[in-house]
């Protein structure tokens, strides 16, 4: 059995095959993965907000944010004996839990997932999947030998982005 | 405003008290329209690290009925109930004639209706008794209601509180009904812009 090794709300955390990264009970948050396949290493951020802008930067949790995560987490995989010309990323998670009312409206799983995108491609990274928006909670595990990410969710298919 | 982590014992002290208080005023209200008797646990007011309070249900992946209402007024913050499904369903056999629904995934719109009526009493109970000790207004939202995991509902109400710390100032009880250990969570987290006004109102500012 290879670890499997969980990653919290704002937290970052690098691993290489046989290990899997997993995270349970994501909602507005939203998971960025980045992993390279030549060196079967990645590693997952947890997002939970979308812009750090206005915040100083050497007192906060850089990997709580959008915009701050997506070049800690590419550094530390890189740093690690990754290619930067394979790194390839995977996003999860953003969705809205609670309907709106008329009192009020929660836009933080959309704006979060709007980030992170409008993050990657300042660095120039390919995404090349997601499962993000909805209702649902989602909990996945990250298969570092294929850079797979399985999702589930209450009431619907297991499925792998 | 005050940063969480500077609350004294004394102020904590009495943040609990006003959880006692109005969970007090919310348990009296759940035992009358049930007509059956609720105890409640002490309540707490701590300062905890987001990433602890699912495991205060039973884990991030944990299922549970959510019901999120805002406060709101010039103490504003989030109330929240999170009740097992086991509980849910007697909630719903208990209330509604007839209803023999065994799983909450098959809920309807006359269940969850059922379901956000029950946030509504008791956030509404519970913001009375707040708003009669700060002699401030404090209204609730209607009631928002999902069933999911306990991680993913928690992560959506606390993120845009945790910008700068990763500590939240929770009030959070507990109503049992022993007999069949049926449970409700009830979670206040005031924001922590209105914090300082909230204990300048009861006195231990």
């Amino acid at each position: 059995m290879s670890a499997v090794i969980p990653v919290g709300m704002g937290e970052m955390k690098i691993a290489r095959s046989p290990e899997q990264l997993v995270v349970y009970g994501i909602g507005s948050c939203v998971i960025l993965s980045l992993y390279d396949p030549k060196s079967k290493a990645g590693g997952l951020a947890h997002i939970m907000l979308p812009d750090s802008s206005g915040l100083d930067l050497k007192s906060i949790n850089l990997v709580k944010f959008a915009d701050t995560a997506i070049p800690v987490l590419y550094d530390a995989l890189t740093g690690s004996g990754a290619f930067k010309s394979s790194v390839v990323a995977k996003i999860v998670g953003g969705s809205e839990m609670f309907p709106p009312t008329e009192d009020f409206e929660n836009n933080i799983g959309r704006d979060n997932t709007e980030a992170v995108k409008k993050a990657l491609k300042k660095l120039g990274l390919p995404l090349i999947a997601e499962d993000t928006g909805g209702r649902r909670g989602r909990s996945i595990e990250f298969d570092l030998e294929r850079g797979t990410i399985k999702l589930s969710i209450l009431g619907e298919e297991v499925r792998e982005i | 405003m005050q940063d969480v982590t500077d609350l004294t014992k004394t102020q904590l002290d009495a943040l609990r008290e006003i959880g006692n208080i109005g969970s007090g005023n919310a348990a009296s209200a759940l035992a009358q329209f049930l007509n059956r008797k609720i105890d409640m646990a002490v309540p707490s007011a701590s300062i905890m690290n987001f990433n602890e309070i699912p495991a205060l249900v039973g884990g991030p992946e944990k299922t549970v009925m959510g019901i999120f209402l805002k406060v709101m007024g010039e103490i504003s913050g989030r109330f929240l109930l999170l009740i097992p499904e086991k509980t849910s369903l007697k909630l719903l056999h208990t209330l509604i004639p007839g209803c023999e629904i065994d799983s909450a995934l098959k809920m309807g719109e006359l269940e969850s209706s059922c379901m956000r009526e029950v946030g509504n009493i008791l956030a509404g109970a519970f913001l009375n008794a707040l708003s009669v000790i700060t002699q401030t207004p404090m209204l609730n939202s209607l009631p928002s209601m999902t069933y999911d995991m306990a991680g993913a509902m928690i992560d959506s109400i606390v993120a845009d509180m945790t910008a700068i710390s990763d500590k939240v100032l929770m009030i959070e009880t507990s109503f049992i009904e022993s007999e069949e250990d049926l449970r409700i969570h009830i979670f206040l987290l005031p924001d922590p812009a209105s914090l300082q006004l909230l204990l300048q109102k009861i006195g231990v500012c």
